[in-house]
């Protein structure tokens, strides 16, 4: 009998290791930002403190409500998610991708019509929704896989009105007109504890943008992630080096699809509501600026564009409903000038530079 | 039968218009292999130009075409200028982005001066000819022949069946601009060096040619085309801020159609997109009710279940599902060579 060594596999010991391991690559200025994050909800009280300690001159000192500053942090999170996963398309695979918001609109209104209409619960209709997105990502990539660069761009563009259309259209499966779904119930889960306040909303969203993160991250690193980022500089090159890239390609349609499908499927029990209108081809090119903002095939880039743009967009939202309804368009004109300033003077990203 | 000529001549008009803008994209797209996302916005910034000249000011029709004409050109060449010549050398994606980019800016630069709601041209500043009869009245008939009778804004063919004078000015200004283009590309000398750059950009720099200002010229040709479109969409229609997206990606999907960079191609593409799209819108609801009256599911249509309203909610996806099914099965179009450097 020769003697084998067993690898250990103690889970305790694992996850020692892991700690040590996370706390030695994170320094403390990144604990920090995590714990900031964290305890984001209870420093939106302090907000409600401050204004009504200054409630006097409330007027001229415009302090948002505590609610509020959640409010937009939840709508930030989705826009996050929604950027790391249009950044696998867009980023990884190099392909330009004009109608993410078809995936977003997949996921909402399969969370929305089986909370609505069949009565799903929320922890079933979520898995439910991803498996869906996927399938319309494969059903999109499938046909799509030979093309690229414009003609990519253009077909996923119009593959996303023609969804637009059918949400607007199809009275029968909808049931009722311009895509309007109304009373969508909250998430709950196991019927014991519901989500009705923005910060439960906003733990739950920020586990979901976690875990999106963390598989995005894992992906780049990954045999696939390498596969896209080869099959991105040279395609034929990849090809010739033994990745299959239709599976590559399609896989990656699936993943950045199903992440569009769970912001989705988060937002319709977040806003109850669900209209048509929300999924128009400019919020498409919203996710698209932050992605390319932050520069295309970084996480770090993803995240910190989606903070940027999102959180302008929704505060210019804000601002702009106060302005006679033609300055409503506003904000899309800045995102044009941010397009085309970005594009001439900094292509790879304002924040990062990737080689 | 009647129903069939009628749309068919509204089809022929939309795809005179169609073709207008096409080619604005064709041409771009030929040079510099761009998709100008933004052209749209420039069509829809022609009809406001004479919108505004026409209804504030004492300036006639014709004047005011001319002179958005002008202002569109000058507009193209100032994009292309501040835009895209500094992306030349840059990847072609990063040129469609500020494309879009550039799109979205001018529309809502237009939102926010115009405003959003859709407007149009004052029936009494238009010329005579031009004007809507109200549907109380009888339309004066000046002559017939033939059981034709040319009515004060109408040519009317059968009782059913007429031609608006408006409409049949849209088709002849398409066709003498569209001839007109056809000549200056293949017979004169800038037309020559356009085909030359289209051919390949660096030999043409190479053999002495401007190419930069070719290209300008280009912009220039196709956004005084679109202009022309944008004025007669905006009497024909309404004006909106909208009406460049949509009028624009029809015509895009005219140029794909046509084989994108072939000038002919835009022209029979966006024939062929105008009656496809009218046709479409037509024909959906009836034939919808004839099928599911076929299968016996008769009641479920005319209780609603089924929208009836689908021409109308499907007219503008017609052109983006014949775009797609044309570059995914034939992506050099109808007319297009076949070529290596597109995928």
């Amino acid at each position: 009998m020769e003697n084998r060594v067993k690898p250990k596999t103690n889970i305790i010991l694992e996850i020692k290791n892991l700690i040590r391991k996370t706390l030695e690559r994170f320094s403390l200025t990144s604990i920090l930002i995590i714990l900031l994050i964290c305890l984001f909800p209870l420093l939106t009280y302090a907000t409600d403190g401050i204004a009504n300690l200054f409630s006097k001159w409330n007027i001229y000192l415009p302090i948002p409500s505590g609610g509020y500053i959640l409010y937009i942090s939840v709508q930030v999170c989705v826009y996050i998610l929604l950027a790391v996963g249009l950044n696998i398309v867009c980023g990884y695979t190099g392909l330009l991708d004009l109608g993410y918001v078809a995936f977003y609109l997949v996921g909402g209104y399969t969370a929305g019509l089986l909370m609505r209409h069949v009565g799903f619960p929320y922890l079933l209709v979520v898995p439910v929704a991803i498996l869906n997105g996927a399938l319309w990502g494969l059903i999109r990539g499938a046909p799509t896989l030979r093309l690229t660069g414009d003609y990519f761009a253009i077909v996923t563009f119009g593959f996303g009105e023609v969804l637009f259309r059918i949400v607007k259209n199809e009275i029968w499966l909808i049931r009722d007109i311009n895509g309007f779904v109304k009373d969508i119930p909250r998430a709950s889960f196991f019927g014991l504890f519901e989500l009705h306040q923005n910060w439960h909303h906003y733990y739950h969203i920020l586990i979901l943008t976690g875990i999106v993160i963390f598989v995005s991250h894992r992906l780049q690193h990954s045999r696939i992630g390498r596969a896209w980022i080869a099959i991105r500089e040279d395609e034929q090159a990849a090809a010739s080096m033994g990745i299959n890239i239709s599976r590559y390609k399609s896989l990656g349609f699936a993943i950045s699809a199903a992440i569009g499908a769970l912001g989705g499927a988060f937002l319709a029990q977040f806003w109850g509501n669900l209209s048509a209108k929300t999924f128009e081809f400019w919020e498409s090119i919203i996710i698209l600026c932050m992605v390319i903002l932050g520069g295309k095939g970084s996480i770090k880039g993803a995240i910190i564009g989606a903070i940027i743009i999102g959180s302008m967009s929704e505060v210019l939202r804000e601002i702009l409903l106060k302005f006679p309804p033609a300055y409503s368009g506003a904000r899309y004109l800045i995102f044009g000038i941010i397009l085309v300033l970005l594009m001439r003077f900094r292509p790879a990203g304002l924040i990062f530079k990737k080689t | 039968m009647d129903q069939f000529f009628q749309q068919l001549i509204n089809g022929i008009v939309l795809g005179g218009i169609y073709a207008l803008i096409a080619v604005g994209y064709t041409m771009v797209y030929g040079i510099i292999q761009l998709i100008n996302f933004a052209h749209g916005e420039i069509f829809m910034l022609g009809a406001y130009i004479a919108f505004t000249l026409v209804n504030f000011l004492p300036i006639p029709l014709w004047v005011a075409i001319i002179v958005s004409m002008l202002f569109c050109a000058g507009i193209g060449m100032l994009m292309d200028f501040v835009a895209y010549k500094p992306l030349r050398s840059a990847p072609r994606l990063s040129a469609l982005i500020t494309a879009i980019g550039v799109s979205i800016g001018l529309q809502n630069l237009v939102r926010m001066v115009w405003g959003a709601k859709p407007q149009s041209f004052t029936e009494d500043k238009l010329p005579k000819l031009f004007r809507q009869v109200p549907f109380t009245d009888e339309p004066k008939s000046y002559f017939s022949i033939f059981g034709t009778s040319f009515n004060e804004n109408a040519i009317q063919f059968s009782e059913n069946v007429s031609l608006a004078y408006l409409d049949l000015t849209i088709i002849l200004l398409a066709v003498v601009l569209m001839f007109g283009l056809n000549r200056l590309v293949s017979l004169t000398k800038i037309g020559k060096a356009m085909r030359a750059c289209a051919q390949n950009r660096v030999a043409a720099n190479l053999m002495g040619i401007k190419t930069n200002q070719v290209i300008a010229i280009t912009f220039a040709i196709g956004s005084a085309l679109g202009a022309v479109a944008g004025v007669m969409v905006g009497v024909r229609e309404n004006i909106s801020p909208i009406m460049g997206f949509h009028k624009g990606v029809a015509a895009f999907a005219a140029a794909v159609l046509g084989g994108i960079g072939n000038i002919t191609g835009a022209m029979v593409g966006g024939l062929l997109m105008g009656l496809a799209e009218v046709f479409g819108a037509g024909y959906i609801d009836p034939f919808l009710e004839f099928v599911f009256h076929t299968i016996g599911l008769g009641g479920m249509y005319d209780n609603e279940i089924i929208s009836h309203s689908y021409g109308s909610g499907y007219r503008i996806a017609i052109s983006y599902i014949v775009m797609i099914f044309v570059i995914l099965i034939r992506p050099t179009g109808l007319f297009g060579k076949s070529s290596a450097h597109r995928a």
